[in-house]
């Protein structure tokens, strides 16, 4: 395989991946997705790390990425432990909630009023009636076996 | 809101690349350039594709993004094989692909799902690279155990539906101008490294495939891989341990720090909204 060809390639798909894991986390608003697409950046910078470890024929590299991985998960733990503290605090993960947290000197964010969005209804098909009606007995339809 | 500072930099990075001269022909080196298309036309696509409210587009945001992926994917060199190339093409695009539909889907759940795909990518990637370990890793520990907690505290926190906050978007137009620019700027970089036609180690002499052979793509990868990793990063593996226990003791003392402070829950809640 062309050696030079596959770092470049595999440059080109982590620097694809680091920017949009940076596009997700400057907009979006919901803190899960957010800290997904810090987790997307990472992922990024480690597809560029295996990359040049192949091309210089070194495993620190690969070794590195290791590391990534284990910062990542203890990332995680922590994160998701105050993401459910704060969710507990304020019953949303909407980051915006919290910005009493901004500088003194900015303006409070103000949401737009959204329409709210409706659920789809369903529409289930009518079934035509065939045959004879079976006997339903009354005492087996009302008995929940799993209550 | 300042674009004026953004497209000349990136005006005079393009001329560079294309060796025109300065100040009449910035505009013209940006145009003839793939790239250059590729970081328009991605913004515009991102910026479609991202929830804006009730605002619609996603197809014409779909299509937009394809045609920046193409615009993109004209800088891949060949790999020398067909096969290669076919292999690396589709384990790119769906590795992309499903990272902007991480970024853009309203659900978080299914951005958790795309993200799941997006690290079977990455990690397909990494086995393409030899990197065997690493592609098992990932998919273990990511996919397996760090994706899957997400998804607990997801359906732990999440409102029934989409919620308001998961349907619009911090500026989502300067966010994905953001996003394009910097890919931008990065693939050019790329482009622009002179790498030589084969790597030279620190000796100085050129590495050949014979030597990758027996070091990193080795048939013996785990016992090479934990020999680097025990050898010279013993320190830092005791580190990691670490970090771990440290963040394992530090996500329980958050946790119980809510379980018994008083001020917790929604009453709570209620009440600090009332002396804000």
């Amino acid at each position: 395989m062309n050696e030079v060809a596959l770092l470049h390639n595999s440059l080109l798909v982590g620097a694809a991946l680091f920017s949009i894991g940076l596009v997700g986390f400057l907009c979006r608003r919901n803190m899960i997705v957010m800290f997904l697409s810090a987790e997307m950046m990472l992922q990024g910078v480690s597809v560029s790390l295996v990359a040049w470890g192949r091309w210089h024929n070194d495993w620190g590299g690969q070794v590195l990425v290791i590391f990534i991985l284990a910062v990542a998960a203890c990332e995680a733990a922590l994160a998701l432990a105050l993401v459910l503290m704060l969710f507990q605090r304020r019953g949303d993960l909407d980051i915006a909630a919290w910005d009493d947290l901004r500088e003194s000197n900015l303006p409070r964010y103000i949401d737009h009023e959204l329409p709210e969005v409706k659920e789809p209804e369903h529409h289930w098909p009518h079934l035509t009636p065939a045959g004879a009606e079976p006997k339903q007995d009354e005492e087996e339809i009302t008995h929940r076996s799993h209550m | 809101m300042n674009f004026g500072s953004f497209a000349p930099s990136l005006a005079v990075l393009f001329a560079e690349e294309t060796a025109a001269p300065l100040p009449p022909d910035r505009w013209s080196a940006m145009v003839k350039h793939p790239v250059g298309w590729g970081v328009v036309l991605a913004a515009i696509a991102l910026w479609l594709l991202l929830p804006r409210g009730g605002a619609k587009g996603r197809r014409i945001g779909a299509v937009v993004g394809i045609v920046a992926l193409g615009c993109f994917a004209s800088q891949m060199k060949l790999l020398g094989t067909w096969s290669s190339d076919v292999v690396f093409g589709i384990l790119a695009a769906v590795t992309v692909v499903s990272a902007v539909c991480t970024v853009t889907f309203r659900s978080p759940v299914y951005c958790a799902v795309w993200f799941a795909l997006t690290l079977v990518g990455s990690a397909a990637i990494f086995m393409l690279q030899g990197a065997q370990f690493l592609g098992v890793a990932t998919i273990v520990v990511y996919a397996g155990a760090i994706l899957v907690t997400f998804l607990f505290v997801l359906m732990l926190a999440q409102p029934r539906g989409n919620a308001y906050y998961d349907r619009v978007s911090w500026e989502a137009l300067l966010a994905a101008g953001t996003g394009a620019v910097m890919v931008g700027i990065l693939t050019i970089t790329v482009d622009k490294l002179e790498l030589p036609a084969t790597a030279v180690s620190s000796s100085g002499a050129p590495i050949t495939a014979v030597q990758r052979d027996q070091n990193v793509l080795a048939n013996e990868h785990v016992a090479h891989l934990g020999a680097e990793l025990f050898g010279r990063h013993l320190i830092a593996v005791e580190v990691a341990g670490t970090l771990l226990l440290i963040a394992l003791v530090g996500a329980t003392a958050i946790v119980s720090a809510v379980r018994q402070s008083p001020t917790a829950g929604p009453s709570a809640a209620a009440g600090e909204e009332a002396n804000l």
